[in-house]
């Protein structure tokens, strides 16, 4: 077996797009050519280097492009998303107002819509804002784990997923008020909805087509965040956070809580009022995090197999 | 000698003289380092497909020999890095000398 057809092994065994495993096969058989003709007496091997290692080398490094290209996707069509999203609360004031469950057509069109719209944005915004995060901070490594490169897509695919259901979610609303709203509002949430929907789905393709099979482990989100932790870990009494996520989630969504109520109070003049959206808040924050610790793996999963020597 | 974290800088250098395909490179990479830095050569096409994903050099096809060969060279990016190159290196090579000297 040949150097050149061990190596089209190995890059079609590692998901390498067929042109450019193409390219990189003509490259290296020019290569060898070129050392037939100056008479290079050792073995293609030798001088070439293990194909396997060449490929998992080409496959580790484009695997890692796509996943930042795709977190980028992804979260431009996220921004898109709460474009629609923000754009429709804020102009529904100038197309009728806001509709109850008494109005529009149907409540199984009402209860689906809300659900959508009051959980799904948040999800999105954790998952794309965790998958951002990671990529950003990852933006100078050359060849990332395969772990790592798993993790940013499945944050993307749970961040696009949420978006999506948002989408349908304000295309529900779109339909269940299509009697009672001004049609310029219809018309403008249904093709803000449709075109940030499209986004989401190109994004979920991206994400389910970027693997990479060089393994290697992700980095814990401490490692990530190494400096940032270890100055909040330094000040009492906030010790201790950094090796205890779930503690310092719950501070986060106790801090989100505390200002939703106080704003909220402040806001509306209401201090019941006040509490009921802070509790209100802290039901979906508690939700969302049962909801999402598994699919965004907060902490790196143990056990995975170490990566080769060039990865480390 | 494998030239760590440095072939990249390396590359561009070499690109720096003129366009050349890959077969080109490894050997002037040989040559320049006089013999020191034999790495497989294989190893050369990785980094000059990253350097190109970089925007630090563009490439074509071209026919040699009755064969197909990517040819590349510098970008005005590409160009410009050669210099940042340089000047880490030095710096690098100042402070290890500092070191072990």
């Amino acid at each position: 077996v040949s150097f050149t057809e061990q190596l089209e092994r190995e890059l079609t065994a590692r998901r390498v797009r067929p042109a450019v495993r193409r390219r990189i096969l003509l490259e290296y058989a020019d290569h060898i050519a070129c050392d037939e003709e100056s008479g290079a007496g050792e073995s293609e091997v030798a001088r070439l280097g293990d194909p396997a290692e060449m490929a998992g080398r080409f496959a580790a490094e484009l695997a890692s492009d796509d996943a930042r290209r795709t977190t980028r996707n992804t979260f431009l069509a996220l921004s898109a998303t709460a474009a629609a999203l923000v754009v429709g609360q804020l102009a529904i004031g100038h197309a009728g107002g806001y509709r109850g469950p008494s109005n529009g057509r149907s409540l199984a069109l009402w209860i689906p819509a809300i659900l959508a719209l009051l959980c799904a944005p948040q999800v999105a915004l954790v998952s794309g804002l965790l998958a951002a995060t990671r990529a950003l901070l990852r933006r100078r490594v050359v060849a990332m784990p395969d772990a790592e490169v798993a993790l940013i897509h499945r944050r993307c695919l749970v961040g696009a997923g949420a978006g999506l259901v948002t989408c349908a979610g304000l295309l529900l609303y779109v339909v269940n008020f299509s009697a009672e709203l001004a049609g310029w509002w219809l018309w403008t949430q249904a093709a803000m909805a449709a075109a940030a929907g499209t986004g989401l789905m190109l994004a979920i393709r991206g994400s389910l087509r970027g693997r990479v099979t060089v393994g290697g482990t992700a980095g814990d989100p401490e490692s990530l965040l190494d400096h940032a932790v270890r100055r909040l870990d330094a000040s009492w009494p906030l010790q201790g956070l950094r090796t205890r996520p779930w503690p310092a989630a719950a501070l986060a969504g106790a801090v989100v809580v505390i200002a939703t109520t106080l704003f909220t109070a402040h806001a509306e003049r209401s201090l019941v009022e006040g509490l009921e959206r802070g509790g209100f808040e802290a039901i979906l924050i508690a939700g969302g995090l049962t909801i999402v610790r598994g699919l965004v793996r907060l902490r790196a999963r143990r056990g995975a197999r170490p990566g080769p020597a060039w990865l480390q | 000698m494998e030239p760590h974290g440095q072939l990249d800088g390396m590359i561009l250098a070499i690109l720096g003289a003129g366009p050349a395909h890959g077969y080109a490179v490894a050997q002037a990479l040989k040559q320049r380092s006089d013999g020191v830095f034999d790495l497989p050569e294989g190893t050369i096409y990785p980094a000059l497909h990253r350097l190109e994903r970089a925007q630090l050099l563009s490439s074509e096809w071209a026919t040699a020999a009755g064969r197909r060969r990517r040819v590349y060279q510098l970008t005005v990016r590409g160009r410009r890095s050669i210099a940042g190159a340089r000047r880490d290196w030095r710096r690098f090579a100042d402070a290890v000398e500092a070191v072990i000297a």
